[in-house]
């Protein structure tokens, strides 16, 4: 009897990582702080200890205080955060508590030192409520607050402004005045200086286009209908109460009630945004038209865009792609590649919100990296743990996944994205492809006459089709096998090479 | 007869109008010709503000600003350097970094926490010797026109507060001639929306330290005239572009945190070890 047997295969070379000591150093030559390095390339005179720099006194990271302006940085080592002069603590200090800060009718979530600072530089008095421990109170206590004119003797004329309760009658000197809640300074019944205009503004913190009163306070919402309506000119309204509180009312020159999450904003009127019936402002449309992808997306919604070539989400991404967030920021699509060689992919979902769904995205890691070691199909495809997708019927005979093992679950587990590898430098890729070689015996059997006896045993190896499927397992890996790169060409070499020789004649 | 007399009134009152306007004419002019007068023949003496022509908040201004505008401008470009230290380049630009790890799988170390406090150090040093400058050329300007000043010793402090740089001029100045003009100090605003880009670059740095990267719809949410683009480079290296989309102000930053390497990384492992 004759036994013929073929091989196709690829030898394995693994290589160990000599680790050298490192040391935890003070700057290093190139200016870097607190880096484990080698000691050479530590600067001269700078301090360096043979350890993790979290052990050391000097690079130990803590929270760094601003003490001018109230601002509090985590992660910053010690002898960084003291050589910009700022107050180093290892724990949370007390100056860095945050509490609720009330600036007129807006609130900042920050902490009392910052709260002063930004209350000084609105004109405005401090006050800070360490009481409220969340942002969303903070900014509730804001909105809940009584606003209306504030009516007071200026240089012997009645003027007004608009603000809150607090800010009127506990305000400083000769801004302290008498306060009408929900009225405005150019209601009549005041009797102030103050009386309608043509004019809009803009105001801090708000999305709306307001009429400006001859005071220069702001008014209600710019409607251009209402611009001689007394009563408009003399209440309070809510943005529900004013001109289509359910639509963004993007570059409407008849409508100032702009709406942020909804894509516009107030804005000075300019060539993209057309002219407003009365006034200089307007709701400028932030949202974006007609994208790379030919859809339209709201200010603020992001995206992934993949137009590479090769797919994703298949194992067969191509050689150089990558995934790419899209963005829609003031009506300008902007790109946010996720990291390089695959090692990140693009996730996307919809929020829904009062205004319709918002599309969010996010480059998230690619979680490939234990594929190749799962046997079982349950496990591969468990998505809290691995980005990863079970071929059923593979094998991967150098990492011993084949039929004829105890543990063989019927097929292999591969990346659903394949990572990206540096093939043209370093023996990682080689090692990494190898996991893919196989060989495949092919048995022949004759007779005395040299005639071949029955069906050769695993002859399909032979054909053209078992290359093809090994080829495609090679490229399931990662940039392994005859792949094309994100531009679509093929590479100058196969990718792989087939051996076929024969083993041995008995 | 009731509505004659009160015409009868009213022409006599008109007479008397007449008489007073051609009075108060001449006196006008007569004033006009001697004030003329007196202003041809003792210019040199009077210390009128229209003759001095000399505003100092506005002559300080347009000193220091063709210095102010580029020196913001280059620090904004390099992370709130003049001369940055720890770098990628980027298209041929040194672009600082504020948080850096040298390994993989680890989130960066914060390389400046305090950016305002920083550029404001930097800024200092770029525009202080100019502005202390202006404040010697004003004093020659008063000097030259013919008046007497006193003033300590020079000097100035540059801060960025939100919406504008501010040039603190703490000379006190006493400008006399014939009458006397003190001055505690000068100060002189320029427009700038760069103090949120830098707070909105140490918020970014705190998350990158933390979390590894930072999330650009975030911070629109906050500020609706802030543009963030993030460039990713191959060794994990994230090039932060923020711009206010209405001034076109930029600060760029770099920072590498919680940066993949290719495959596994044993290659690249091993040349770091």
């Amino acid at each position: 009897m004759i036994l013929i047997l073929m091989g196709v295969f690829i030898s394995l070379s693994f290589t160990s990582a000599q680790i050298k000591d490192n040391v935890c150093c003070e700057q290093t030559k190139t200016g870097f702080y607190c880096l484990n390095v080698q000691s050479s390339e530590c600067k001269e005179g700078a301090r360096q200890l043979p350890t993790s720099c979290e052990s050391t006194s000097y690079c130990k990271k803590g929270i760094c205080y601003d003490s001018n302006e109230g601002s509090c940085v985590d992660n910053t080592p010690q002898l960084v955060c003291n050589a910009n002069e700022g107050m180093w603590s290892e724990t949370v200090p007390a100056q860095c508590n945050l509490g609720c800060c009330i600036l007129g009718d807006q609130a900042a979530f920050v902490t009392l030192v910052r709260c002063k600072k930004l209350s000084g530089f609105l004109g405005l008095q401090t006050y800070f409520n360490k009481g409220i421990t969340s942002e969303v109170q903070c900014v509730m206590t804001a909105i809940g607050q009584e606003k209306g004119a504030c009516v007071y003797d200026f240089e012997f004329e009645r003027t007004c402004r608009m603000t809150t309760r607090y800010e009127c009658t506990q305000g400083e000197g000769d801004k302290k005045g008498e306060f009408f809640v929900g009225k405005l300074c150019s209601a009549e019944e005041l009797a102030t200086n103050c009386g309608p205009t043509k004019e809009t503004t803009c105001l801090a913190g708000r999305d709306e286009v307001y009429f400006k009163d001859s005071c220069g306070n702001a008014a209600n919402i710019y409607d251009s209908s209402k611009l001689v309506d007394k009563n408009y000119w003399t209440n309070m309204k809510t943005k529900l109460e004013s001109c289509n509180s359910n639509v963004a009312n993007g570059n409407s020159g008849s409508c100032g009630n702009c709406d942020y999450l909804g894509g516009s904003y107030c804005r000075e009127v300019s060539s993209s945004t057309g002219k407003a019936s009365y006034g200089n402002y307007i709701c400028a449309d932030l949202n974006c038209k007609k994208t790379q992808n030919g859809k339209d997306y709201n200010h603020g919604a992001s995206w992934c865009v993949n137009d590479d070539k090769g797919t994703i989400n298949k194992g067969d991404n191509s050689v150089g792609s990558k995934f790419f967030k899209h963005i829609c920021i003031n009506g300008e699509e902007v790109l946010e590649s996720c990291a390089e060689f695959r090692q990140e992919e693009c996730i996307e979902d919809k929020l829904v919100t009062a205004k319709g769904e918002l599309s969010q995205a996010a480059c998230r890691v690619n979680r490939w990296q234990d594929c190749t070691a799962q046997t079982e199909k349950i496990d591969c495809e468990n998505t809290d743990r691995r980005d990863c997708l079970w071929k059923p019927g593979a094998d991967l005979p150098a990492l011993k996944i084949v039929a004829e093992a105890e543990d063989y679950g019927g097929g292999v587990c591969l990346p659903k994205n394949t990572p990206g590898l540096k093939f043209w430098e370093g023996d990682e890729a080689q090692t990494y492809c190898a996991q893919a070689n196989t060989q495949c015996i092919v048995t022949i059997t004759k007779d005395l006459f040299g005639e071949e006896k029955g069906q050769p045993k695993n002859k399909e190896c032979l054909e053209d089709a078992w290359e093809q499927e090994k080829a495609g397992i090679c490229m399931n890996l990662g940039d392994c096998g005859p792949h094309i790169n994100w531009i679509g060409d093929k590479g100058y070499k196969s990718g792989y090479n087939k051996t076929t020789s024969k083993y041995s004649e008995d | 007869m009731q509505k004659n007399y009160k015409e009868s009134i009213l022409c006599k009152n008109m007479s008397l109008n007449k008489k007073g306007q051609m009075t108060i004419f001449i006196i006008v002019a007569v004033v006009i010709v001697l004030a003329l007068l007196f202003l041809f023949l003792f210019r040199k003496n009077i210390p009128s503000l229209f003759e001095s022509g000399l505003n100092p908040n506005e002559y300080l201004k347009q000193c220091v600003e063709p210095e102010v505008k580029p020196s913001v401008e280059i620090l904004a470009d390099n992370a709130g350097y003049q001369e940055p230290q720890a770098f990628v380049l980027s298209e041929g630009k040194k672009i600082q970094y504020l948080c850096y790890t040298n390994n993989y799988y680890e989130t960066c170390t914060v390389q400046q926490p305090l950016t305002k406090k920083n550029f404001e150090k930097e800024l200092n040093l770029m525009v202080k010797p100019r502005a202390n400058r202006c404040m010697k050329n004003l004093i020659a300007e008063y000097e030259k026109r013919g008046y007497e000043v006193s003033s300590e010793k020079i000097d100035s402090e540059v801060s960025v507060i939100p919406g504008k740089v501010l040039i603190r001029f703490n000379t006190p100045l006493i400008v006399t001639k014939e009458i006397t003009n003190k001055y505690s100090g000068f100060n002189v605003e320029m427009e700038s929306e760069i103090y949120d880009l830098l707070f909105i670059a140490q918020s970014i740095v705190e998350y990158e330290s933390t979390y590894g990267d930072s999330a650009s719809e975030l911070y629109l949410q906050y500020y609706p005239n802030l543009k963030i683009e993030k460039t990713k480079m191959s060794d994990g290296t994230t090039i932060y572009k923020l711009s206010n989309v209405i001034t076109k102000e930029e600060f760029k930053f770099a920072s590498r945190s919680l940066a993949w390497p290719a495959g596994y990384g044993t290659d690249q492992i091993k040349e770091a070890k």
